[in-house]
């Protein structure tokens, strides 16, 4: 039932994007590519967030294999 | 033109709600800002009483910038005259009020007693004097503000800074923040506990009972005022000047509507019942009926004020005859009509998420809080 | 009718350096708190509690900046009807309207939910907090859109039209109001210069920390986001801001021609000012350094475009006096009488130059005979003060060129985690710091400059705008500002400063409850969940 319900919400969601592209992208072209580049930039910045963590583990687990190999 | 006058008439209620919103909301915060130091003796009952419109306070002040913004959007002739007008009071009320945010943010940033000491009388000043301000600029309506324009639409005001200050002004002034110091007490005591809880009920109780007083004072006052009488006007829903009508100026004129409407006494009525009412309940120590009684009380005053007016917004001392009506003062029928659609849409879902912030936030605000917070509480 | 001069030029003053001081707080809050959105994700989607410090941190910052944002936004809002009463009465049918809207729909939304956002942590689940800081971040921006919707209709009056019945502009249509195209442009290219401001002061505040190697694995992260925040800000910025000249050449060509000094017209391909010394008495650049080609291939993006200089412009715009001359004289008639289809023939004739008309009235008050020498007169007002826009767009456009090289550099260096061992990099980066400031004040000032001598663009010239007041006071009021706002900047840059000093870790006792719930509430707000929980050391 919970997964209806977001796959509803998610549909309605897509709905509204695809309404606003449509409006949008006839006479606000960059107000939408305003919302477009923002959510990127936001995203983006996220992920080179969580890629520091995972690098970081990487050396962390590179510097204990090389501990175990001396 | 039915539409274009039925606009004009809903834009000017809902005005009227704007700042009714205005009035409780922003009164209640700056309310607890004027008796803040008097109402908490330690520093940590005034911080707890800080606290308790902390989450809130950057969102009721919303309130007076929307009253701010609908003005000018809607009747942008009243927002040009009256804020060039009154000038140097809204310079005092601009001033106050922009000391407050930073009041919250900054006051409790450091530990030192003479630095949270200054902030408190800020907090006083920028409570008290923006609700002083508030309420004689409604007192100042019903006498006629000294201004008159030119063929072009030129306002020039010719009026000193002490004419503002009479003494009907002054009156609805204290009136305005009598009604803040009650809704401020009953705020501090929806969210504290023990000590703090007394003083503020005294407080209320003391608010309500000012407010009474000076409210059936100003009743019988504005019977001995010269009300406006619109003679002839081009009409309602018609695009006009101000330059197009002829005002008499009647003595005890403000009270046609009611003569003519009796209906309208509900106004007042609530306005007393309210305060009334607030009092009773601060009595019992039911301070969330009272702040809902108190509510009741600032639409009904503010109710009576604008019944009185109507259709009169911005009356002229210096040539009646050009007077601002919400006729020959309002935006046109598309402006209107669009600002209505996003107030209807925008309205409601502010209102809702409003309640549910404070819904969040509810319950009461203790000392161990702020001590265990301290670095993220105001 | 005529405004004591003095009283405008105070009155100019006052407004600008009250604007250019709001412009110091805003682009940060736009910026900081999409950046706190992305933080935020990151808490959410991968439990970090590091994440949530980082969020909380930021946050404290934001809030300090915030407050004098809201402060310093109520005197702006205030000061249209104050200082600006002709303007207020004369486009508030338009102008008033996005105003309004702005509180509706966004400035509500930012002040409700930034009290929950910073006192709601215990209170909200981590989804529920997260769509807070989301709605934070886009309230703070929608309110930017509002009130570059009513800039832009400052710059390029569309979708109004003067109706003699009421003697004031009134609204059109208002799907021309939102998609001006001047606001679209200049909204994105603000928002995402708050954007690149709340990165470079991210990145800096970051790089100080790590230079003293406090703080380090939070800074390592938040220097990241900021980088990859900023590299592609900034190259939205620069891409917006192309558009916007591209905008402004058909919209603004007096502001076009001030912002690159051309005074005389010239074929195409017409050759860019590199740099120029401007002499507005002489009409003409006392020295230049050239590039040829370059001019028409930024402004038209062709090298077959012109763009007219200030001898063209002057020309036409004798024209237009001459026509809007005619024009007031047409609306004095209608004012006394409303009815006279003889004047408001006249006046429909004449209708699109009644702003030039205007212009010239401030030489010859009465219009009845208008000299050649006071049409010259105003015609040559039309051009704005041209080396100040020149210059203060050469220093908006080389700080973000500066910008745009030092993201890339840093995201080069953070990408391959090296970033806490390059302590020159680090220095560059808390040196940055004002930079983006600078350069938004730089930007306010070419839009703004750029478009004198109008309040609202060949409608309504600045000289007449104003409110009738006297010059004392003015004076009174802007010494007021003055004394006041020296205060504010002190009192929070002192707070800033030692905000940041003392770090993030001064901030809860680690290892115990951030902050207790509120004891009534205590079930909602379990420390024991996994977002209530315990800091990290």
């Amino acid at each position: 039932m919970r997964t209806f319900f977001y796959f509803v919400l998610f549909m309605i969601i897509a709905v509204g994007v695809i309404f606003l592209a449509a409006v949008l992208g006839a006479r606000g072209a960059w107000y939408f590519a305003w919302l477009v580049g923002t959510a990127m930039i936001v995203l983006i910045s996220a992920a080179g967030g969580a890629l520091l963590d995972t690098q970081e583990e990487h050396a962390i687990e590179r510097a204990a294999a090389e501990r175990d190999r001396s | 033109m039915a539409l274009y006058a039925t606009l004009q008439v809903i834009w000017w209620l809902l005005l009227g709600v704007l700042l009714m919103g205005l009035a409780v909301m922003v009164g209640m915060d700056m309310g607890v800002g004027a008796i803040l130091r008097y109402v908490g003796r330690t520093d940590v009952e005034r911080r707890i009483a800080l606290n308790i419109i902390g989450p809130h306070w950057d969102g009721n002040q919303v309130w007076f910038i929307l009253g701010g913004g609908a003005i000018f959007a809607a009747f942008p002739l009243i927002y040009a005259t009256a804020f060039s007008g009154f000038y140097v009071v809204m310079l005092l009320l601009l001033w106050t009020m922009i000391m407050r945010p930073l009041g919250f943010e900054y006051r409790s940033q450091l530990a030192s007693a003479a630095w949270r000491n200054l902030w408190d009388w800020v907090f006083l000043i920028s409570g008290a004097v923006p609700m002083i301000v508030f309420g004689a600029a409604f007192g100042n309506l019903f006498h006629g503000v000294p201004f008159h324009f030119t063929w072009d639409m030129t306002s020039y005001y010719t009026g000193s800074f002490l004419g503002l200050l009479n003494p009907f002004a002054i009156a609805s002034g204290v009136l305005s923040l009598s009604l803040a110091v009650m809704m401020g007490g009953l705020t501090v005591m929806n969210g504290a506990d023990g000590a703090l809880f007394q003083r503020a009920r005294t407080l209320a109780q003391l608010g309500a009972g000012v407010g009474i007083a000076l409210f059936a004072l100003c009743g019988i006052w504005v019977h001995a005022l010269g009300g406006y009488q619109l003679l002839s006007a081009p009409g309602q829903g018609v695009p006009q000047t101000p330059l197009q009508q002829s005002v008499a100026v009647v003595q005890g004129g403000w009270l046609a509507n009611y003569t003519a409407h009796p209906v309208l006494w509900l106004m007042p009525l609530a306005g007393f019942a309210g305060m009334a009412g607030a009092l009773l309940a601060a009595r019992a120590a039911r301070s969330h009926l009272g702040w809902w009684l108190g509510a009741l009380a600032w639409i009904g005053v503010i109710g009576t004020a604008g019944a009185a007016l109507f259709p009169f917004m911005l009356p002229s001392s210096t040539d009646p005859s050009m007077s601002l009506t919400l006729w020959n003062s309002s935006s046109s029928r598309t402006t209107l009509a669009w600002m209505l659609g996003f107030a209807v849409f925008f309205v409601p879902l502010i209102l809702w998420y409003t309640s549910w912030a404070f819904w969040v936030m509810r319950g009461k605000v203790t000392a161990e809080q702020i001590t265990h917070d301290d670095e993220h509480a105001y | 009718m005529m405004i004591n001069g003095t009283v405008v030029t105070l009155s100019r003053i006052q407004f600008a350096s009250t604007a250019l001081y709001h412009f110091l707080f805003v682009p940060l809050t736009l910026g900081l708190s999409f950046l706190l959105a992305a933080i935020e994700t990151v808490y959410v989607t991968t439990g970090k509690p590091i994440y949530k410090d980082m969020a909380r941190f930021w946050g404290k910052l934001l809030m300090i900046n915030f407050a004098l944002g809201v402060a310093t936004g109520l005197t702006m809002e205030f000061q249209f009807g104050t200082n600006w009463s002709f303007y207020s009465g004369f486009v508030g049918d338009i102008f008033g309207a996005p105003l309004a809207i702005e509180g509706l729909m966004a400035f509500f939304m930012e002040s409700t939910f930034i009290g929950l956002m910073m006192f709601g942590w215990e209170r909200l689940s981590r989804g529920q907090h997260l769509a807070v800081t989301w709605l934070v971040a886009f309230g703070s921006n929608l309110s930017a859109l509002w009130i570059l919707v009513a800039n832009s209709f400052m710059q390029n009056p569309h979708g109004a039209a003067f109706d003699p019945l009421t003697m004031r502009m009134q609204l059109t249509s208002f799907q021309q109001l939102i998609f001006n195209p001047d606001a679209q442009s200049k909204f994105v290219h603000t928002s995402v210069a708050g954007y690149v401001t709340a990165a470079i002061f991210v990145a800096g505040v970051s790089a100080y920390y790590m230079l003293r190697n406090r703080h380090v694995e939070l800074a390592k992260r938040s220097f990241r986001m900021a980088a990859l925040f900023g590299v592609l800000a900034t190259i939205a910025v620069i891409t917006l801001g192309d558009a916007l000249g591209f905008v402004d050449a058909r919209v603004q060509p007096t502001k076009l021609a001030a912002m690159e000094a051309v005074w005389q017209s010239e074929p195409a391909p017409m050759p860019f000012n590199l740099i120029a010394f401007p002499s507005q008495a002489r009409r003409e650049n006392l020295g230049a350094v050239r590039v040829p080609y370059l001019l028409s291939l930024l402004v038209t993006h062709s090298l077959s475009g012109t763009v007219p200089g200030a001898d063209a412009l002057e020309r036409r715009a004798v024209q237009q006096i001459e026509s809007g001359i005619p024009a007031v004289q047409a609306l004095k008639v209608l004012a006394r009488d409303p009815g006279n289809a003889a004047a408001l023939a006249e006046f429909n004739a004449h209708r699109k130059d009644l702003g030039y008309g205007f212009l010239v009235q401030r030489y010859a008050p009465d219009l009845n005979d208008v000299t050649p020498a006071q049409i010259d007169r105003a015609a040559r007002d039309i051009m704005p003060p041209v080396a100040a826009v020149f210059w203060s767009f050469r220093v908006m456009v080389a700080l973000g060129l500066l910008m745009l090289a030092y993201f890339v550099i840093a995201v080069l260096y953070t990408l391959r985690n090296k970033i806490h061992r390059k302590s020159w990099l680090l220095k560059m980066s808390v040196w940055m710091i004002p930079v983006p400031f600078i350069a938004n004040e730089a930007g306010w000032l070419v839009a703004e400059l750029g478009r004198q001598p109008w309040t609202v663009f060949d409608v309504l010239p600045t000289w007449m705008s104003a409110s009738t007041h006297s010059v004392a006071y003015m004076a009174f009021s802007l010494i007021g500002f003055l004394v006041l706002y020296t205060v504010f900047i002190a009192v929070e840059m002192y707070l800033m400063v030692r905000a940041i000093k003392l770090g993030p870790a001064a901030h809860g006792d680690p290892g115990g409850p951030r902050s207790p719930p509120r004891p009534a509430l205590a079930p909602r707000v379990a420390p024991a969940a996994p977002y209530g929980g315990k800091l990290e050391g």
